[in-house]
């Protein structure tokens, strides 16, 4: 009898059973939230959902678009803040250091309201998010690549001078490689943190996916239906993208 | 460009600079105490606290700040100060959780392991094997963490808290001079931040020399 209750008392306590404890008690919980979720009144909702749907278009545009001219930008500084001359170095050290200390909705009115004063041109408000998006992603982009360069061994370029290359050849194809390999989980990572970045938009008037909820908010007034649909695109999509940087390195410890 | 405008709007910049050291201030404070203890629940042994706990984590990190500011501020219609600030608590308390997670997680295991083998209980290997080694190593990712606060406390201007980004919209609106206001209110963000760092380095300093 009393080998009868360990033995199940060791059954409950296995990491398999709590796995499906856990699963039991979310699935629960996923269907009483249906349950709640369906109640809900969906038919304004669902009258505007290609304006919705277009908005998150416009915010997957914004992040993927400024993240790559973020690159390209960022592929200098970071050049320049490693291997720079005395002058170049502490310049753009001082350049990304103070980018990064800046608010992101600052660099954004910087951007839009005051780029116009400086250069006399008219700047659209499409162009100005894209522009104080891929500024933000070039100085957070330029520290990944840093990182990325100094994550490779010293030994690995002493070796390869040692057998006679080129600073330029060691770079080219000793560090490069293994940086770019070991930064591709960021690189990604990135992406999470400029996604939510684009909802800071909003404040200059871009119909990105935040606007665009609290535009039809503003004209059907559903908050509960809206606020939903708002949380769940940003989750699914940071999520996604989550999921993305956990293939490439399981490990990962996401941090932006 | 015109600087004497800075002058003349001293005032307001002054509040506002007030208003946002007050938001990081009550931020920081309120995500650290959050964000620390849901760190060390999700790094005990136990599988459904760690579940929860990294579910919490999630859930925060993957929604914009200004999503949770906005549903307190305009679907519970909370009070700005307080949505502004339930909102930075709860979108930092996520990260500096998982700072303070992979921090612990960072001690050997060997060291639990030898505590509970002397006869300790959990909580007193935590207290005094794992704590004092944990927040050595904390001390650097938290500091980012508090200038993110500061930063973050600008988005709180959306929602009409009358912080340092709200008293430049407001010269912008008066004055057509936002580049100037936009200066003062950049360089005043940095001086926080940087005050914010270098106390941190001077707490780094002594943990570590004790």
């Amino acid at each position: 009898m009393t080998e009868d209750r360990s033995d199940i008392r060791r059954l409950v306590q296995s990491p398999r059973a709590k796995l499906i404890v856990w699963r039991f008690a979310c699935a629960i919980a996923f269907v009483l939230a249906v349950r709640v979720i369906v109640r809900l009144d969906w038919a304004t909702v669902a009258a505007s959902w290609l304006f919705l749907l277009t908005g998150l278009g416009r915010s997957w545009l914004l992040a993927v678009v400024s993240i790559v001219a973020g690159g390209l930008a960022a592929a200098p500084l970071a050049l320049a803040r490693v291997y720079g001359p005395p002058g170049v170095r502490q310049a753009a050290t001082a350049l990304i250091e103070s980018v990064r200390a800046t608010p992101e909705l600052m660099i954004v009115f910087w951007v839009y309201f005051t780029l116009p004063i400086v250069t006399g041109n008219q700047v659209t408000s499409w162009n100005a998010a894209l522009g104080s998006l891929s500024v933000i992603a070039a100085v957070y982009l330029a520290e990944v690549f840093r990182a990325g360069l100094y994550s490779v061994p010293r030994g690995q370029s002493e070796a390869s001078a040692a057998t006679g290359m080129s600073s330029f050849a060691t770079f080219l194809y000793v560090v490069l490689p293994q940086a770019v390999r070991n930064m591709v989980p960021a690189l990604i990572a990135q992406l999470v943190g400029l996604f939510k970045t684009t909802s800071l938009v909003y404040a200059i008037g871009v119909m990105e996916f935040f606007r665009s909820i609290t535009v039809t908010n503003n004209a059907v007034f559903a908050p509960y239906e809206l606020y939903l649909v708002l949380g769940l695109g940003y989750f699914l999509s940071c999520f996604a993208i989550t999921r993305v940087v956990r293939w490439f390195d399981p490990k990962y410890q996401l941090l932006e | 460009m015109d600087w004497h405008i800075l002058w003349q709007y001293r005032a307001a910049l002054w509040d506002g600079l007030v208003v946002t050291i007050w938001i990081s201030a009550l931020g920081i404070l309120g995500s650290t105490a959050v964000g620390v203890v849901v760190g060390c629940l999700g790094a005990t042994p136990s599988f459904f606290l760690r579940k929860l706990t990294s579910a919490y984590t999630e859930l925060l990190r993957n929604l914009p700040l200004l999503v949770k500011v906005f549903f307190f501020y305009f679907v519970l219609s909370m009070p700005t100060v307080p949505a502004a600030l339930l909102g930075l608590v709860l979108h930092q308390s996520a990260y500096i959780a998982d700072v303070t997670g992979a921090g612990i997680r960072s001690i050997a295991r060997g060291q639990l392991d030898a505590g509970l083998a002397l006869g300790h209980r959990y909580w007193q290997v935590f207290r005094y094997v794992i704590l004092p080694q944990a927040v050595r190593i904390v001390i650097p990712p938290m500091t980012t963490q508090y200038v993110a606060v500061i930063k973050n406390s600008s988005i709180v201007a959306l929602i009409a808290v009358q912080d340092l980004t709200y008293q430049t919209q407001e010269i912008n609106v008066e004055t057509f001079r936002g580049f100037e206001a936009a200066t003062a209110a950049t360089a005043l963000y940095v001086l926080v931040a940087f005050a914010v760092i270098g106390s941190m380095t001077i707490l780094q300093r002594r943990v570590l020399a004790r």
